[in-house]
């Protein structure tokens, strides 16, 4: 079975090299149908895999098994989170492609194929980082999956906001990509290894952690975060999910950014929680700091978005930093809930997105003003967007209010005020939008004047997906966020899925050896309701009164940081790259 | 954020970061040291395979995993270009026109036009060899198709150069080192495992099994991937011009520095 591993990467890259021969000459269903059924094959693969990965699956590739405890060759781990991040990716790949089945207009004409085929080689790198064992061969399935995201980001190459959001993405995402290197290079110098364990091997041979090893941790660190949009690394990602594509969106926010996380994740466990790696006390306090913080400020813009799809991205955001700060506790059941937590927010955020797409293939337009009950015909995609704005939230049975349960009871104390006003907050933003826009609820918002009005981004006058705006909302649509909703539903619902997450966590980190129980738990539930209730007060008032919670003169330098401006993305990630260093900092002058 | 605070902000940011790698760098092994734990293994297990050079054995055999994503970084990069710089519904393709040159550049170009797409094949041919090898090679061979576009103009170019036909090649050089890896996995004992075929006599064309395989995969994608993707910048630059702008930009086919100022 292990010999099979590398398959997730070579069967959806041979599709895409498929796709890209024959491309100029087929029909779009063919290209389409094949996209659709290399990505399926490559998801039944992952979770035939997953299934047998008790224990975990270790190859060798090209057989390079190790003599005398030593390789030359490159690991790959499929142990459960692994392999379950790449199932998790291997599925919503076909979703996105089943979503933009014959709808999504796809240029360049007389190319049918370079579509389906850019996605293919989006699942390939993220399959290939998540499975990755190897620090260097994670940077260079890392640097897959960058370099098909910023061509997918700025596929609509016609709007000059297409153009920049990817440059944006491109530039900032690539310096993190050095950073990466740098840090790998910087720890190969030291150990003279690439596999994750056995560096962390020769780091705790070598002795308590020095200079070294903290620009390591930090550089490694930075390249990771990025990824996953924390602050203050994570302003390319407001203005990359603006422009992208829909479907592009879906796999963005779904499990791109979530796959930074889960590298951050695998390298603590493996590189740096020995004795020669980083303490535990300095690596929490870096997470604890960053996560409450992206979350904070993710939670905040989220609420003062009016354009839909920035809105989405920065609860995207907000819930980062809540994975953050449960991987942060670096306790098995932070993992579990932080695992449960990732499955239910892909399915929870791809299926909004989709629902947002809709409303801009219908009316070109997402912005919330604009919308205000236009959407009022559209129930189905209605019941769909609210039953996301209550997965949000956290609301029981959900996958996500299970996650977020067993996370707030491993990080415990007064964060957990932050889990529930974070899930709250961006879901009362989605709830207050699924208010106005599909029901016509409250007056019609009025337009700001002077200063503020010129810094916002509206979300108006987008040009649809579709060749033509949708009169008729296709079946696949409305069909993809619906399952992915079930999906996200299941993760929660199903007895034994969260136990058998929790089991493979543990056999991915302890061999086994330590058992956690993750289940419902009543105060679990009462916080999930809680959040939901505070959610629907929230987009209540702001809808009936909107000037209460509308945002305030203050927040406007905060808003302002989002300037667009690609210099200042690159100051702030140069200060986070410092200011990781500087919480890591006592591990150094103590040890 | 004005210009004034950005500076600060970077100021700040990059004194940390220069602290941070003049630190790390103090703590670097010191140079000329002869503890070489990765070098000792890999050279040992390169001439084990009979593969003279061991960074071919590296690249090819000992890590052929990471070289695979490496050129399906290329090709993808390859395929987004392709898919960004295409001819979008503002636009329209203007026709270049032949262009003079002087007479000593057009016979120094045909000169050494055929003299540079042979070296390219030869460091392709010799990767597993001596220094260079499919990704090097591919460069040198791709740029030399260029050599035309000086010598003579780019029509003359856009001849001996179909797209189409180059971007085919590109997929299926990264097809057939995929190829290469799964028979690895149902011939032999693992993807990309390099036991199907006999190692050869050492320092010879044929040695390192699946070396010289994968290393002429990698020289053509290379190759390939390096044409399309200057056809699609020079076509911007050259040939695609915006609606409404004068046909005159076309010029001769050898204005694209004008443009880029």
């Amino acid at each position: 079975m292990r010999h099979l591993l590398p398959l997730l990467v070579a069967v959806p890259l041979l599709g895409a090299a498929l796709l890209a021969c024959v491309g100029r000459v087929v029909p779009r269903a063919f290209a389409e149908a094949v996209g659709c059924a290399v990505s399926a094959g490559t998801a039944a693969l992952a979770v035939v895999l997953l299934l047998d990965a008790s224990p975990p699956l270790v190859e060798w590739a090209g057989g390079w098994e190790p003599v005398a405890g030593h390789s030359v060759g490159i690991v790959l781990v499929g142990d459960g989170p692994g392999l379950g991040m790449a199932a998790l990716v291997s599925l919503l790949t076909p979703a996105a492609l089943a979503y933009s089945w014959r709808s999504f207009d796809a240029p360049p004409r007389g190319n049918a194929g370079s579509f389906p085929a850019l996605v293919l080689l989006f699942q390939a790198g993220m399959c290939g980082f998540a499975i990755a064992g190897d620090l260097f061969n994670a940077f260079v399935w890392f640097e897959l999956m960058s370099v098909v995201a910023y061509a997918l980001t700025g596929h609509r190459v016609e709007e000059a906001r297409a153009v920049q959001g990817a440059l944006t993405f491109a530039v900032v995402n690539s310096l993190g990509a050095y950073a990466l290197l740098m840090g790998i290079a910087l720890l190969y110098a030291r150990t003279g290894e690439l596999a994750m364990a056995e560096i962390g091997r020769e780091l705790d041979a070598y002795g308590p952690p020095d200079a070294l090893v903290l620009a390591g941790f930090v550089l490694v660190l930075t390249g990771l975060l990025v990824k996953a949009a924390a602050v203050p690394f994570h302003f390319w990602l407001p203005d990359a999910h603006a422009v992208a594509p829909t479907p592009v969106c879906m796999l963005l926010s779904g499990v791109m950014v979530e796959l930074g996380v889960f590298g951050v994740w695998r390298v603590l466990g493996t590189v740096f929680s020995g004795p020669g790696g980083l303490p535990a006390a300095d690596v929490e306090r870096a997470l604890m700091v960053l996560g409450a913080l992206t979350a904070a400020i993710g939670a905040l813009m989220c609420w003062y978005q009016r354009h839909i799809k920035r809105l989405l991205a920065y609860s995207t955001i907000a819930h980062t930093g809540l994975f953050l700060l449960g991987i942060g506790t670096l306790t098995l059941e932070g993992d579990d809930g932080v695992a449960l937590y990732v499955v239910g927010h892909a399915g929870v955020k791809a299926a909004l997105f989709a629902c947002t797409g809709i409303l801009l293939d219908r009316f070109g337009s997402v912005d919330e003003h604009v919308l205000h009950g236009r959407a009022r015909p559209l129930r189905g995609v209605a019941v769909l967007f609210t039953a996301g704005a209550l997965g949000l939230a956290g609301l029981p049975p959900f996958g996500t209010a299970l996650g977020k349960s067993v996370t707030e009871e491993a990080v415990g104390g007064p964060l957990t005020v932050v889990y529930v006003l974070a899930s709250a907050v961006t879901a009362g933003a989605v709830l207050r939008v699924a208010a106005r826009v599909f029901l016509g609820l409250g007056p019609r918002p009025q337009e700001a004047a002077g200063d503020e009005g010129a810094y916002e981004t509206t979300g108006s006058g987008e040009e649809p997906e579709t060749r033509q705006p949708l009169s008729r909302v296709p079946d696949t649509m409305t069909a993809v966020p619906a399952v992915l909703l079930a999906g996200a539903l299941a993760a929660g619902a199903v007895p034994g899925f969260a136990d058998a997450v929790a089991r493979a966590m543990s056999e991915a980190t302890t061999a086994g050896l330590v058992q956690t129980s993750v289940h419902w738990t009543p105060v679990g539930v009462a916080l999930g309701l809680v959040s939901t209730l505070l959610a629907v007060g929230l987009a209540a008032v702001a809808v009936v009164r909107p000037k209460l919670l509308a945002p305030p003169a203050r927040a406007l330098p905060l808003r302002r940081l989002q300037s667009g401006h690609v210099g200042d993305y690159v100051a702030w990630l140069l200060v986070g790259t410092t200011v990781l260093g500087v919480l890591a900092l006592p591990a150094v002058l103590t040890g | 954020m004005n210009p004034r605070t950005r500076l600060w902000l970077v100021a700040t940011g990059g004194a940390g970061l220069a602290a941070l790698l003049v630190a790390a760098c103090l703590r670097l092994p010191r140079f000329g040291g002869d503890r070489h734990p990765y070098g000792d293994r890999a050279v040992h297990a390169s001439l084990e395979r009979h593969t003279a050079n061991t960074v071919a054995s590296v690249n090819f055999d000992q890590r052929a995993f990471d070289t695979l994503g490496e050129m399906t970084i290329l090709f993808a990069a390859v395929l987004g270009c392709v898919v960004l710089l295409r001819q979008t519904r503002d636009e329209h393709r203007a026709h270049p026109e032949p262009a003079d040159v002087a007479r000593p550049v057009r016979r120094y170009a045909l000169l050494v036009l055929p003299v540079a797409l042979l070296t390219g094949l030869y460091v392709v041919a010799h990767g597993q060899l001596s220094p260079g090898g499919g990704f090097q090679g591919g460069v040198v061979a791709a740029t030399a198709l260029h050599v035309l576009y000086l010598g003579a103009d780019y029509r003359a170019l856009e001849r001996v150069r179909p797209v189409g036909a180059y971007e085919v090649g590109d997929a299926l050089a990264t097809s057939a080192y995929l190829v290469t890896g799964v028979a690895g996995l149902i011939g032999g004992t693992a993807f990309l495992a390099n036991t199907l075929l006999p190692y050869g006599t050492f320092n010879t064309l044929s040695s390192g099994g699946t070396v010289p395989l994968l290393n002429a995969a990698v020289g053509m994608e290379v190759a390939c991937a390096v044409v399309v993707l200057l056809a699609g910048f020079l076509d911007q630059a050259v040939e695609i011009v915006d609606e409404g702008e004068d046909d005159d930009r076309a010029g001769d086919g050898h204005h694209h520095e004008e443009r880029g100022k």
